[in-house]
């Protein structure tokens, strides 16, 4: 019996370290955060990462006192913006007026509820999107007065945008502005009501010049063959192949246009048009910039989600916020998803209808129209290394980003993109084992590739005299083993 | 034991391998085959199959290993062999076919032997290649699987001494009769779980008044 001792004591070891170890790779839970942060896998898996961004404060029209006056609860606000000179443009759209705040939003600089429309006194009427250029004047979609007004900063009128005219327009047209971009040129965006046709673009002049950005309608071949089945009376009942709507616009230093459309899908909820119009966002690994993979499901919360906005942030990354599930998704210049964080609910960083998404300062700002409050995400360790190393990366300075993904790799060890950056590091340094090592962990297969190719001709070349010795040896071998078994035959007949 | 699996058995199995028109004959005829190494060698295509989706290169291979299982691969193989002899020897019982029950399961048994191989083979050079070189990888199972069917063929073909057009054509019915023997499986299974669901309410009924 003795002598089994140290052998049940080492059972009870190994047992005691089987269950540490469970107890370590347990997963990581965000405890104090109303919302989960994850990214889906190659395989398209959730997987829960640390937080990319933190609930700061929320800040509600209450908050503030403008002229000794208090400011008073926002209503249904719908947009928000940030004008190149730090200032911060509300659109309170149920108060019918424009609240400027300070770029750290912490005072009320100016409310715009009235502006001199040629010595007559003018107002607004449920201004729904708002939008500053370059020169620092102002759009205001003003949409149930079916117009855009341009005001300068200080609030004179600079010009009024309505009734646009053209022959692809129907007779009766009603203009019901509901978003607006500017761009370099002073040329306008507006994302009108029941527009199917794309984003109006309007000259500098306040000319109707085209469509933008149309979204094609595909009609499948299975919706072909019932159409053709049908009978006309049916085909009046069926619903009309019309193409989804834009929700909302920003635009890149570049000029290129960012648009957030509801796609019943989920594979493309955000297009990069540019000065053409044509759509040339990259999807990624997964091809997808629908936002969530895993939609399956058949209550309100489950199905693609809705981008109702989209906004460019820096280095190619840009962030759209659905509606659906109140996640916001952070896409890099190639379509891969960065991190996903944020929920629906009642909770401090939580919304209940979120409405738009900017980064204002480096956090991203989101507006909640029920919740009337402008809500504030602060970046934590692990969104900002992503961000510096993606920025990096579209630099060209992947060499630069692998002290970062390796950082990145501390926080969340299976991070594909960190992975796969730190294996095309040493793929140029020429260290081929590991970043075969590195990209297999990244699921890159053409980079695992490139690698292991020249990991391959690198051990061949090193070890020709090896291999050609054994062939050799081996043509040797079967000539004299051929001679033998002949000999022995012959012996054995004679 | 030693009957089944004896060397002449095992050499035998090889010879039909390289020579099926022969060999498929003379297991007909003369009992040269063996139903149990038949068996043996679905059971090693099974875990050959598995291992390949398992452990074939990432280069060539997009499964996610987490939806490989060998025990539910190793059963599904072993039903799909079964339900294939099972509805091949009733199709071809009306057709005249000579082939017993066995010839049928040494046919098809043997047959899974190069598909195992090139399994194998194509598992361990998928170790060795790039991207580019998928082809040869694809190429390699292609030979092999296709080797295969085509014994399975022949083999079917001399069991019951068939004429090809006609092999293929109760190949063709035997599929539909496997769908067939499917269906009534499934309606089986379904209509005893209602009788079982019955019974089982009359007796809480009577456990619930007592």
């Amino acid at each position: 019996m003795k002598r089994f001792k140290p052998l049940s004591r080492i059972i009870s070891l190994c047992m005691a370290a089987a269950v540490l170890s469970l107890s370590i790779g347990e997963e990581v839970h965000a405890t104090s955060l109303p919302y989960d942060t994850y990214n889906y896998d190659y395989r398209e898996y959730i997987h829960y990462t640390p937080a990319a961004y933190v609930p700061s404060t929320e800040i509600g029209g209450e908050n503030f006192t403008y002229n000794g006056e208090p400011v008073g609860r926002f209503l249904t606000p719908q947009d928000l913006c940030q004008a190149d000179d730090g200032d911060i443009y509300v659109a309170d759209t149920g108060n019918n007026r424009i609240v400027v705040l300070d770029s750290s939003m912490s005072k009320v600089v100016n409310i715009i509820t009235t502006f001199d429309n040629e010595g007559t006194e003018d107002s607004f009427n449920q201004p729904y999107g708002v939008c500053v250029s370059e020169n620092g004047q102002i759009y205001i979609a003003d949409s149930q007065n079916h117009r855009v007004v341009v005001l300068e900063k200080d609030g004179t009128l600079v010009k009024i945008v309505a009734n646009p005219q053209s022959e692809s327009l129907d007779d009766g047209y009603v203009f019901t502005p509901l978003k607006v971009a500017v761009d370099y040129a002073d040329r306008i965006y507006v994302i009108a009501q029941n527009m199917f046709e794309g984003i109006m673009v309007f000259e500098n002049d306040g000319k109707f010049a085209s469509f933008f950005g149309t979204i094609k309608v595909e009609i499948s071949l299975w919706d072909k063959f019932w159409k053709r089945l049908a009978t006309k009376e049916e085909r009046t009942q069926q619903q009309l192949y019309i193409p989804t709507e834009f929700t909302g616009i920003d635009i890149d230093p570049e000029g290129f246009v960012y648009a957030s459309n509801i796609d019943a899908t989920g594979v493309q909820g955000v297009r990069r048009l540019n000065p053409r119009g044509e759509d040339v966002i990259k999807k990624g690994e997964n091809k997808n910039v629908g936002g969530d993979l895993q939609i399956s499901g058949s209550s309100d919360y489950s199905g693609p989600s809705q981008f109702t906005d989209v906004a460019y942030r820096s280095n190619g990354i840009y962030s759209c916020l659905d509606r659906r599930r109140g996640r916001i998704f952070s896409y890099d210049h190639e379509g891969n998803l960065l991190y996903v964080f944020g929920g629906l609910g009642t909770q401090m960083g939580t919304f209940q209808l979120p409405v738009a998404v900017e980064d204002i300062g480096g956090r991203i700002v989101v507006l909640d129209a029920t919740k009337a409050a402008i809500i504030c995400f602060e970046v934590t360790e692990y969104g900002r290394l992503i961000n510096e190393a993606v920025a990096l990366r579209f630099d060209g300075d992947e060499a630069e980003a692998v002290g970062l993904w390796e950082r990145v790799l501390e926080l969340d060890e299976n991070n594909e993109l960190a992975n796969t950056g730190i294996g095309k590091a040493y793929l140029t340094a020429g260290d081929y084992v590991q970043a075969m090592k590195y990209l297999k962990l990244g699921m890159n297969r053409d980079y695992y590739s490139i690698a292991y190719r020249r990991y391959r001709n690198e051990m061949l070349t090193k070890n020709a005299s090896y291999f050609l010795t054994g062939i050799l040896i081996l043509i040797v071998a079967i000539i004299v083993i051929k001679k033998v078994v002949k000999k022995k035959k012959k012996g054995g007949a004679a | 034991m030693g009957k089944y699996f004896s060397k002449e058995k095992w050499q035998y199995m090889f010879y039909t391998i390289s020579h099926p028109m022969d060999g498929y004959y003379w297991i007909r005829h003369r009992d040269r085959g063996s139903v149990p190494l038949a068996i043996l060698m679905v059971v090693i295509f099974s875990f050959c199959f598995t291992a390949n989706r398992l452990l074939a290169s990432f280069v060539v291979n997009d499964l996610d290993p987490r939806d490989v299982d060998s025990l539910y691969e190793l059963v599904g193989v072993l039903a799909f062999y079964l339900l294939l002899c099972v509805s091949n020897w009733s199709v071809t019982c009306l057709m005249n076919g000579e082939g017993r029950m066995k010839d049928i399961a040494i046919a098809v048994g043997y047959a899974t032997v190069p598909m195992s191989v090139v399994l194998v083979l194509g598992t361990l050079i998928s170790q060795v290649i790039a991207d580019d070189e998928q082809a040869f990888y694809v190429l390699l199972l292609g030979v092999g699987i296709a080797y295969g069917i085509i014994m399975m063929l022949i083999g079917i073909m001399q069991v019951h001494n068939y004429t090809l057009g006609k092999t293929l054509l109760t190949l063709f019915i035997t599929f539909v009769a496997l769908l067939i023997i499917i269906f009534l499986i499934l309606l089986m299974s379904n209509l005893i779980g209602m009788v079982f669901n019955f019974f089982r309410s009359v007796y809480t009924e009577i456990i619930f008044r007592t």
